[in-house]
Formats: C-alpha cells, structure tokens, sequence
C-alpha cells in the first residue's frame, strides 16, 4: 500500500533522475563537440599483418601433397624456381670450399682443420647438420644433384625445421631419440606445413647455423650467438628487433644466392665509400663503411682520423658475448678419454652449469663480456693446412692475420683468439684429422671407443693422407674477426680506454698512441716547462714578499 | 701567533685533504678474483651458506647490469650477492637510535668485470663503518666483518659450486629474498 510519504519520495526520486540523466546528456554532448570523430575501424592493431611477398606458397598445388623426405620439398620448390640450385651449387655454402685466390691455398670446411671440432672429413654424417644439402654421408656426395639442395633450412619461417647432427643433412622425418640414449623424443617435422611457409631468411635461419658454429651456442665466432635472435638495442644497434631489426641479409645482401662475406678472405679495408643505389659496386655490402661511408662521425672529425687505422669494430664493438651466452675460449682434446670407475663417459659442470669436461672433447674454458684481442690485420689469412708443416713446441696458428702498421693496408681489428690443443702426427709433424663421429657399431670413431690411435688412422685414411702411428698433442690458436654485436654509439669504447698504458692497445707496435706512449725528449722538455713556470711563481712571489716588506 | 695559526690551518688543510684521499679506500676494499664471474660468486654464496651456524642465509643476487641492458646501455657484468644474519641485524633494528642503518642491509658483496677482462670482488670495509655509530653497532659491525672476510676465502682444490639463483634485477626496485629467505633483514 502506498502511503503520501512513500509518493513524495518517489516524485523526488523521479526528479533526481530526470536531473542526473540531463546533466549526463549535456556532459555527453560537450565531450563529443570536443572530440574528434572516432576512425572507422582500428586499423593495424587488430589487422593481420600484411605479407609483403607476391607469392602465398599455401595456393601453389605442387606444395599442396605430404612430403616424405626434404629432397621430394626441393623437388617441388624447384619446379618454379628452376635455377636456384644451379646458383646454389656455385656457393661456398654449398661446396664448403674456398680457393684462396691470392696465396691459392683450399679452403672451405671439407679442407680445414680447426681447433674446435677439428675436421669434417669422416665425420660428414654429424657436421652436415649445417649443410645446406641432403644426403652428404661420406665422399661419395654428389654435389651436381639438384635434389640434394636443402631450401627449407634458410627458408623456414615456422621455426620448426631442424636438422639433426648425424643424419647426413636430414631433419627428423619420424620421432626419434635425440641425442640417442638421452631419453629425449624429438618429433618429426610437417615437412608440407614448412613448405608453404616459406619465405626470406631471417637471424633466426642464417642463426641456425652460424649461431652454434663449433658444436654449441656461442661456442666459435663470439659475437654470434642465439641471443642475436631478438636482441635488444644494447647489443646490437642495427639488429635490435624493436629498432632497426636488421636480418643477417639487410648487410649480407644476397645476389643469386651468393651471400657476401667471407672469414676466408675478409674485407679489412674498406676504402671505396658508401655504397650507392643504381651504381655498379663490387666491393663487399656488408661492410660497415658500405652504409655508413669513410667519414662517419658527424661533427668530430678527429674520431674520422682514427678510422684511417682503427677498424669500426675496435670501438664500437667493446665486448663479444654480451648477449648472456657464453662463448667457447680454450678446447683441450688432450684431456678427453676420462670415464667413470663403471666405464662410462662422464661430463663436469662449471658453476654457471656450461659443460666444462667431457670425456668425448676433454675439457673446456667459457668466457662472457669478453674483451677482444687487438691486431693489425689487412685481410690476408694464411692457414695451417693438413700435411703443413708445425712445430712440436709452441704454440701452432691454425690462421694466421697478415698485416702491420707500415703496409698501408691493415687496420686494428678485434678479434677473438680461441685456443686449443689437439692430435698432431708425431712424426710427421702435421696436424691430423679424427674420425670423432660414427654410427652403430662403428669400432673406429673416438665418440665411440675413446681410442686415438684408431680414430687417427680411420680419419687420416678417409682423406687418403699418410699417419705415422705416433700422435701428441699440440697447442694451437685460432683467430676469429669480432664484426657483430655493435653497441650503441655511447657505449663505443672511450679515450682513455686506448690512450692509458694499460688500455686495450697496449700491445699494438708500430704507431704512437699518445697516453701510451712517452717521448723522453718531449716529456723532459714538458717536465722542464712545468719546472721553469713553478721556479717562475715562487721567484715571483718572493720577490713580491721582499718587495712589500722594504716598502713597509 | 699568526704564523702558529697559519701552520695549524695549513696541518688541517693537509689532513683533511689526505682523508678525503684516503676514504674511499678505507671504506670499501677492492681485490681481484682467481675465477671468473659465475664461479666467483658460487664460491662467495657457498662460504655464506657455510656459516649458517653464525644465521648468515643467502638473501638475493642481483645483477644491476641487466636494468642498463633493458635501457639499451652496455655496462660489463656486475652481480651483487646479498646475505644476511638475524645475529648481527636484530641488535640494529631493535633499537630506535639505529634503526636507520637497516639502509647497509643486506650485506652485500658484489663481483664485477673490468675492461682489463679481469674479475673483482668489492665489498664495504663493514668494521670501520661500524666505528662512526657508537659501540654497539660497532661491536656488531666488526664481527659482520670478520664474517665477511671468510666470505672471499677460496679453496682453489674444491670444485667449482653451482651458481644459487636468486632474485635477480636491480634498478626496477624490486629485489625480493632469494633461497634462504630474507634472514631477518
């Protein structure tokens, strides 16, 4: 029932209301007045973003069919692109081989022996997990087969396709152990899936790769590692996947699938200028001269000057391995051969949990922020080949920097020297090469039986080079240019980082680096100024003393 | 008399300069490291978990360096190890005088590379510290340092320890306790 009180306060109610939406309304209204109009739709934050490619590989029919093996994949790429694995087979990532054209010495991964893993040859089944080809198991390999050309491995984008050491360049096309007897399961790869999802390679596929070079993460170059996948500014300027986001290819630009850039023959020089679009260069695009010219910093041209004899990368890359992964400095083979007291492998940790022992590798050494080593360097590499002759004492340079202060052509590079000691002939006094890597029942392998003489003999025989029988072990060193890994300009190193007695140039001969070095003559005639003008003051000063105490 | 007062101003002048001089040194103690980063500080961690019976508990490890990367700088690795003791802090925080210097805690112990590739240790000189307080926390403070010293005593023979994680960052504030808890800190 209602009563008159409950009427009134209803009116009032109703009153309340009617005012409160008006004021709404009235505030609605001026807001809009004030506003802009509201866009349409919100574009590309909610748009999928637009491919850039004129292909969608998804349509082509010939990739529309399940896939059983990587070459059937090639097979069908090559339908359309009916020349690229002709230009892939004129690659050095093809051949794995490099001719020196200058002092004509064979290079290539199939020629070298390193200080990391050593050498490729028998041991083709596990290495060729980085070889852009299917189905190199041993020196039979035919490299004119078109089929054998892997195109997934540099142009995946699913990030699923992963060739597994020990397949001969395969990934896994049914679920399998891996590493074997590791108890873990590595699942096949949707060869179909990754085919139609194919397109330009990235950090991530070149990384695949160039960032594990050496048998892990980091391990050989230093200033290539995982951590370059989606770095940040601070490690690397040009690569910073929120800034420029420079894929491998921006700098190594690729033409016919020949990517430039070589370790081999490396360009320390760059006097040719910043490249120009339309203008025929021949000169390397990947330097950083290329983009950034002879004459780089804006309003300083003292810094211009230095970059007559200082190669960028001494300044602006202060430390490799700045991404939190470790990079690889010493690999002792001496040590390997430790088993348990059961006869089993064993593997020591160090306290950041980096294997540091391994009864397959011997013993290990990491370093991170690691600061480079200075040289003069003019782009001339010699190597120490198989069947060169070494010194039993020493240390043996697996590569050896040319260049000095008086050439004209060096500069000061950093680089990474990654040390080692591993199997030489005794006798003839030549490095040799291992067979580390064999299958089931393979009696020969080192992995396999921890017997050096075996495994010498078996990988000495595989490239038919003659082995005494009598082995040691020798120390070696091997230098990597440090070229990635560019910080931030206000993190280039400072003066007095080089202009100190102590500073990172403490050992480069053959130039005068005031604050380094001292003149005796000019420091006697400073000293001699600094002396007179002190004599001078106090002369003066008593004199004004002797003067105003006569007046007085 | 004014050259008396002249020489007295002048003594004060050189010993006041020659403390300014020497502070930094007598306050915080600077000593290289035979082992690189991570081992530096799981040997360092593994000494403070070893005198557990004196209530020193690991309380964080944090890695400053990591907020200059976030900000797009470079800086060379810094890892600061934090312990600390309800033995020595609760004399501290207990009393109302001395509350405030619950800003040195945890004690810390910071292990850094320099551009020579080299690893340092750094740690506050906590007894001469200790001394400008008053005797209660100088009492305190000369066993924390007595502590501290066993903290950078390696045994080269025993292996390498497993680094502890603990609450790593620095800079963003955020610094948490690690294994082992605050530890009364």
């Amino acid at each position: 029932m209602r009563t008159v009180e409950s009427e009134i306060e209803g009116e009032f109610m109703a009153k309340r209301i009617l005012i409160t939406l008006t004021l709404w309304l009235a505030a609605g209204l001026a807001l809009a007045a004030e506003q802009p109009p509201a866009p349409a739709a919100a574009p590309a934050a909610v748009a999928k973003k637009v491919s850039a490619s004129t292909a969608d590989h998804t349509k082509f029919k010939q990739l529309q069919q399940s896939f059983g093996s990587g070459p059937e994949v090639t097979k069908a790429c090559l339908e359309c692109h009916t020349e690229a694995a002709k230009q892939i087979h004129r690659t050095s990532h093809w051949t794995w081989e490099f001719m020196n054209p200058e002092n004509k010495q064979r290079l290539g991964k199939r020629n070298i022996v390193n200080n990391f893993c050593t050498a490729v040859p028998s041991n083709y089944e596990f290495c060729t997990a980085c070889h852009i080809g299917y189905n190199w198991k041993d020196e039979t390999f035919d490299f004119t087969s078109e089929s054998n050309v892997d195109c997934l491995v540099c142009h995946d984008t699913t990030g699923t396709y992963r060739k597994l050491p020990g397949l001969a360049g395969h990934p896994a096309y049914q679920e399998m152990e891996f590493p074997p007897h590791s108890g873990k399961k590595v699942k096949p790869v949707d060869l179909t899936k990754v085919a139609q999802n194919v397109g330009k390679t990235s950090r991530e596929t070149c990384g695949a790769c160039h960032f594990y070079g050496g048998g892990g993460d980091g391990v050989k170059h230093g200033d290539m590692d995982s951590s370059l996948k989606m770095p940040g500014r601070y490690l690397d300027v040009h690569m910073d996947a929120k800034g420029l986001n420079f894929s491998c290819g921006t700098c190594h630009m690729a033409t016919s699938h020949q990517v430039p850039g070589s370790r081999y023959m490396p360009t320390a020089v760059d006097r040719e200028g910043a490249h120009v679009r339309g203008k025929a260069d021949k000169t390397n695009p990947a330097t950083c001269v290329a983009c950034h010219g002879n004459g780089p910093h804006e309003h300083e041209p003292l810094l211009d000057t230095h970059a007559r004899k200082i190669a960028c990368q001494t300044c602006h890359i202060p430390q490799y391995a700045r991404g939190n992964v470790a990079t690889k400095t010493l690999w002792d083979w001496s040590t390997a051969g430790q088993l348990s007291p059961d006869g089993k492998p064993i593997m020591r940790k160090d306290s950041a949990g980096r294997v540091v022992y391994d009864s397959k590798k011997g013993d290990f050494r990491f370093d991170s922020h690691a600061i480079p080593t200075y040289i003069w360097f003019n782009g001339k590499v010699n190597y120490t080949l198989l069947g060169t002759p070494i010194g039993a004492t020493g240390v043996t340079r697996i590569n050896q920097f040319e260049g000095g202060p008086d050439d004209g052509k060096s500069m000061i590079w950093p680089v990474k020297v990654f040390h080692g000691k591993q199997p030489y002939d005794a006798q003839t006094k030549s490095l040799v090469i291992p067979h580390t890597y064999g299958g089931e029942g393979d009696d020969t392998a080192y992995w396999s039986n921890f017997d050096w003489e075996k495994a010498i003999a078996a990988g000495m025989k595989s490239v038919n080079a003659p082995y005494s029988g009598k082995f040691g072990f020798v120390e070696t060193e091997m230098s990597w240019p440090i070229t990635h890994m560019v910080a931030p300009k206000q993190d280039a190193l400072a003066c007095d980082q080089c202009h100190s007695r102590s500073g990172r140039l403490k050992d480069i001969g053959g130039i005068y680096i005031p604050g380094r070095d001292h003149n005796r003559l000019i420091d006697l005639i400073g000293f001699a100024l600094a002396g007179l003008t002190l004599i001078g003051v106090i002369g003066h000063g008593i004199g004004r003393y002797i003067s105003n105490r006569k007046r007085a | 008399m004014l050259k008396v007062l002249g020489g007295f101003v002048a003594g004060l002048l050189v010993l006041g300069l020659t403390l300014w001089n020497a502070a930094s040194h007598l306050m915080f103690t600077e000593r290289e490291s035979p082992f690189g980063l991570e081992e530096t500080v799981a040997r360092i961690q593994a000494n403070i978990v070893a005198q557990k019976d004196k209530g020193w508990s690991l309380s964080g490890l944090r890695n400053p360096a990591r907020a200059v990367n976030q900000a797009g700088g470079n800086v060379l690795p810094v890892m600061m190890v934090e312990a600390c003791s309800p033995h020595y802090s609760k004399p501290i925080l207990k009393d109302d005088t001395t509350r405030f210097l619950s800003i040195l805690m945890p004690c810390k112990v910071t292990v850094y590379k320099k551009n020579d590739g080299k690893v340092y240790i750094g740690m506050m000189n906590a007894a001469l510290v200790g001394k400008l307080f008053g005797a209660t926390v100088g009492g305190v403070m000369a066993q924390v340092a007595q502590d501290q010293a066993k903290f950078v005593e390696f045994d080269p023979s025993k292996p390498a320890p497993p680094l502890i994680q603990g609450t790593e960052g620095g800079g963003s504030g955020s610094g948490g306790s690690g294994p082992g808890g605050g530890g009364g800190c």
